[in-house]
């Protein structure tokens, strides 16, 4: 929780043993980039003001050095975000991420951070307050009835006085950390002094000294929100590597894979051709670069063609990169809803060939398919698909950024899927929780040449060993979780479901893997406006659900909301989830009655 | 007339070297011959290595020794690139540390920051995080060069025309146009005029130049910033962009001590890459205007370099600005060390020029006729009994053949003072021993 306030000497050692203490190795993780490394020429960011009022707040010299390294960007830990044992470093970063800070001033996040969260739920004072503030004013001796302002508490809820204000020394005075300077306490003073051309300056250089504190006494002292419950569900891309995962990273031994000596490299990419009953693979940069590599290096003449379907994602969100860098066009089928296509329709493209068409080279499928709704494709279709394309004596291409979790799907192995296909490729950092990286897979000529290929489009990196350890760690322990990221797809539409809402609806056949979609009635509620509805807390629902409960999802289309679990998602999470969720549909539902009520 | 003799005499070697490859690949003939030199890929070339040192005849003066029978169990130096450099504890720690975001929805704030700084140093509004510099490079050029037809002036020993599979014209349909390269990398700008397309039918668009700073085939040479001027003034006068591969940029800085915004003060954008001497695993920077970034951002999505956590490496990068960029001194004076220690041996076989080595690249010339660098790269990797007793350890020195008649040496990071005296110890020792073959 942010901790802003002028603390009396004996306080702020406590404080930081305490933060030191519980959250010692987390809470340096932040110092990273307002870390100034002495060897570099200029001096440190801090300012010399800066120190002498922690000299003032009485902090022993060690103490001091621990703040002095221009600390800012410690992030409140919310109590309640996520337990302790759970994911505790993650919570630091999970506030930055997702909020639309805007990012390049890391520096001086902090306050916008907490100004963030919060703007939601920053009210003015209600009518008792401002009552007991009046009872507060001090009557002066004196011919006239002279006024005089005390320090308000619920100042440090007013997003432009965060990070800098503090209480004076006496009631009557407040105190602006950044300058050192006492003022009186006004409201409109305060808001002339942060307008000041030199505060502002001071503020820019100067980080708020305030270091976080944990406990709960402080926070509810500076009015601060309990906790916020913050879940991101708009893409399974954006899982951060756990802890466990970076000790892997770190241990990881690396090589230059430019000259294919990565040995941690090269285990990833046989433990993935073993996985899929490939003979070889290669790790790319992308999912994205992964399919533009197999699609180029399949169709390595001039005048090539591939199919694929017009809902898939090779499709729609490659920027069509197959055509624009690889000269290959693309002939698209229609996509039935359980992400395959009619075979049929495929056999009639090869009624008429001659010198008019392209040579049509390549078949490309998804497995799962996103834009249908994370469905795995059925076993019987691939087979029938297969087996067409052998006749036609064309190549099979499939995109399994999540093939993974078709398999978990399913109940068969992934070399199952791809028994038959040409090549495949693999993504690390959707369900899997890697950072980045995916893998091209096929045969080990395909792969020589698809290596020429990385190479040509930039995607050889040098020393990526400790990016494709995290994908073996990945393999090896989140893979078992992901059938818990499925059921929790489905807990999360079961509850939509008890609704019984007219205005959003779900399907609940269509919940095969992690992706799920609400359908919006485009009456009371389209897409955007419900995403927007549970990025933010109103006052009443607070009240009500007794919790912050911040979701993040993504509009698809006009109608259809996308959610994605993924291994940060937690069974609280999914109760919380499922918690907004209700009521925000009971709002929508109830809106006209609501308004007729009215 | 001796040079004439030895014009010829290289010619021939060319040509023999050439058959000899072609008969053995029983006529794949997948690899690239360049007007200029020998380029061949290196697979081949490592290849070509073993296959040379077993079957070549045309090198009639040098006989390796005998390789040691037991294991190599000494010293290794890896000279081979300063792509080739491992993350520093410090480092890791501080991929560990950083804040992580998904950089696809451009949420990384490592990588924001990354950018920041950047663009701060380089002086200019924008940058952007991209895997290689590869990509960097073509993300540029392809950013630059958006209409069809377009063509990109460049050196003809630029490492983006020769090293880059052509990836413009292969993925961008941007006809590369080369101008002569000169031995210090410069090239004459007054070209520039001479070259520019104008509006005939027949010809593609003149839309960029190029430059590359550090030159990486010239040696590792320092641009004179009065050139890059020069170059700026003459392609904006012509309506050109300027595009500087800066792949060792801040070696450029370091050799030269004029700062990252003055030497890009007449780009318009450049790439530096923070995977050579800097050390990172992984990353380059792209900077450029505000316009030009948000194309390239588009491209980069494209060519399939959006990473999801790039903060990981974005805070390698950081940490390499903080820690790593005053370090690339001290690969240059070892350059300059071995570069010295070969001139002083004053072997008419195995030359070197001390003031050509800028940074941190050191180009060794071999005699045509004495040793081809495959049979040099080959003597230095392996360990003779003679050797081992006589320098006291075992030391295996790996480089890469370059040109048809030069080898080079790259110092970086992970090779310190001790690697460097090795190098020397080793280097004087094979010279001697050819010497003492050639006369």
């Amino acid at each position: 929780m942010y901790w802003s306030k002028r603390k009396k000497s004996s306080d702020v050692p406590q404080l930081m043993d305490v933060f030191e203490s519980e959250h010692g190795q987390q809470g340096r993780r932040s110092h990273l980039l307002g870390d100034e490394r002495p060897n570099e020429e200029g001096e440190t960011s801090q300012p010399q003001h800066s120190s002498n009022i922690k000299a003032e707040r009485g902090l022993t010299p060690k103490k001091k050095m621990k703040i002095e390294k221009d600390t800012p960007i410690i992030i409140s830990e919310k109590p309640g975000l996520f337990s302790d044992d759970e994911c505790p470093e993650e919570s630091h970063n999970l506030q930055v991420q997702g909020l639309n800070i805007t990012v390049g001033e890391v520096r001086t996040v902090s306050s916008e951070l907490i100004l963030s969260l919060d703007e939601p739920t920053v009210k003015e004072p209600s009518q008792e307050e401002m009552e007991e503030e009046e009872m507060d004013t001090k009557f002066l001796s004196g011919d006239k009835k002279k006024y005089v302002q005390k320090f308000r508490q619920f100042w440090f809820k007013i997003p432009e006085f965060q990070g800098w204000l503090a209480e004076g020394d006496s009631p009557y005075k407040a105190f602006c950390t950044v300058c050192n300077r006492d003022m009186r306490a006004g409201k409109s003073e305060l808001q002339r002094h942060c307008k000041g051309a030199k505060h502002i300056k001071l503020m820019a250089k100067h980080q708020p000294l305030a270091p976080i504190s944990l406990s709960e006494d402080i926070t509810t002292e500076a009015g601060l929100p309990q906790s916020v419950t913050f879940v991101d569900l708009r893409s399974d891309t954006v899982t951060r590597p756990s802890r466990a995962m970076k000790n892997a990273m770190l241990e990881a031994a690396v090589g230059d894979d430019a000259f294919s000596e990565d040995p941690t490299v090269n285990s990833l990419e046989k433990k993935v051709a073993d996985m899929l009953g490939k003979e070889a693979a290669l790790f790319v940069p992308s999912g994205t670069m992964a399919n533009l590599v197999c699609v180029l290096t399949h169709c390595w003449g001039r005048g090539s063609e591939v199919i694929v379907g017009d809902e898939s994602y090779m499709y729609q969100k490659m920027q069509g990169g197959i055509a624009q860098v690889g000269s290959v066009h693309h002939r698209i089928i229609k996509n039935l809803p359980d992400g395959t296509f009619s075979l049929d329709e495929l056999r009639s493209f090869f009624q008429d060939i001659d010198t008019i068409c392209p040579t049509t080279t390549l078949v490309c499928i998804e497995n799962t398919h996103n834009r249908m709704g994370g469905k795995a494709l059925p076993l019987s279709w691939l087979d029938e698909l297969s087996a067409i394309c052998e006749e036609l004596n064309l190549l099979l291409h499939a995109d399994g950024a999540r093939l993974i979790n078709a398999s978990v799907a399913l109940g068969v192995p992934p070399s199952r899927l791809v028994a038959r296909c040409h090549s495949v490729s693999l993504c690390l950092n959707k369900g899997l929780g890697a950072p980045m990286g995916s893998l091209v897979v096929g045969t080990q000529e395909f792969i020589t040449r698809a290596a020429k290929i990385r190479k040509m489009l930039g995607g050889v990196l040098h020393q990526c060993g400790m990016i494709a350890a995290a994908g073996i760690y990945a393999l090896d322990n989140i893979v078992s979780q992901l059938s818990a990221d499925h059921n929790h797809a489905r807990a999360i539409a079961h509850s939509v479901l008890e609704e019984h809402s007219s205005s959003v609806t779900v399907d609940m056949k269509a919940f095969q893997t992690n992706i799920g979609f609400l359908h919006c009635d485009n009456i009371r509620v389209d897409a955007k406006k419900l995403c927007q509805r549970l990025q933010m807390v109103t006052d009443s629902e607070e009240q009500e659900i007794e919790e912050k409960i911040i979701v993040m999802m993504l509009p698809i289309t006009d109608t259809v909301v996308r959610f994605m679990t993924h291994h940060e998602v937690k069974k609280d999470h999914v109760k919380a989830v499922a918690k907004k969720l209700k009521y925000v549909i009971q709002e929508f539902d109830n809106m006209m009655f609501d308004h007729y009520k009215v | 007339m001796l040079l004439l003799w030895r014009t010829t005499s290289h010619r021939l070697n060319l040509f023999v070297f050439h058959f000899e490859i072609i008969c053995l690949n029983k006529g794949k003939l997948n690899h690239r011959t360049m007007s200029r030199g020998v380029c061949i890929s290196r697979t081949l070339r490592s290849w070509n290595c073993t296959m040379g040192y077993f079957g070549a005849h045309h090198y009639k003066w040098y006989h390796p020794p005998p390789p040691l029978q037991v294991g190599h169990k000494g010293l290794t130096v890896d000279l081979r690139s300063d792509t080739i450099t491992k993350p520093t504890e410090g480092m890791k720690k501080a991929m560990m540390e950083a804040l992580l975001g998904d950089d696809v929805y451009r949420e990384d704030p490592t990588v924001t920051e990354l950018e920041r700084r950047m663009s701060e140093l380089a002086g200019k509004e924008a940058a952007l995080f991209v895997p290689s510099g590869t990509m960097g490079n073509l993300v540029s050029v392809l950013g630059h060069c958006e209409q069809r037809g377009s063509e990109a002036l460049l050196g003809d020993q630029a490492h983006i025309f020769l090293y880059e599979q052509a990836g413009m014209a292969q993925l961008g349909g941007v006809q590369p146009h080369i101008i002569p390269t000169r031995a210090d990398g410069t090239f004459d700008s007054q070209e520039i005029y001479d070259r520019m397309r104008d509006e005939d039918v027949h010809c593609p668009r003149s839309a960029l130049v190029c430059i590359e700073n550090t030159h990486n085939v010239c040696g590792g040479k320092v641009l004179p910033c009065h050139w890059i001027d020069e170059v700026g003034s003459v392609a904006h006068s012509l309506g050109l962009p300027l595009h500087m591969d800066g792949a060792r940029l801040l070696n450029a800085v370091i050799a030269s001590g004029i700062s990252a915004d003055r030497i890009l003060q007449a780009c318009d954008s450049a790439s530096v890459c923070f995977s050579k001497g800097l050390g990172t695993p992984v990353g380059s920077v792209i900077v450029g205007t505000e316009e030009f970034i948000q194309k390239a951002l588009r491209l980069r999505k494209v060519l399939g370099g959006g990473m999801r956590q790039a903060g990981m490496l974005a805070a390698a990068a950081i940490y390499s600005l903080d820690n790593m960029v005053n370090r690339l001194a001290d690969d240059h004076r070892n350059a300059f060390v071995l570069a010295q220690a070969i001139c002083d041996t004053e072997s008419t076989n195995v030359t070197c020029v001390p003031e050509d080595v800028h940074t941190n690249i050191v180009i060794v010339n071999l005699r045509s006729g004495s040793i081809s660098p495959e049979e040099f790269c080959a003597r230095l990797a392996l360990v003779s009994e003679e050797e081992a007793k006589t320098l006291g350890e075992e030391i295996v020195i790996k480089i890469l053949p370059w040109t048809a008649t030069s080898v080079r040496f790259v110092t970086h990071h992970d090779v310190l003072c001790d690697g460097i005296q090795a190098t020397v110890a080793k280097l004087k020792y094979v010279i001697k021993e050819i010497d003492s073959q050639r006369k």
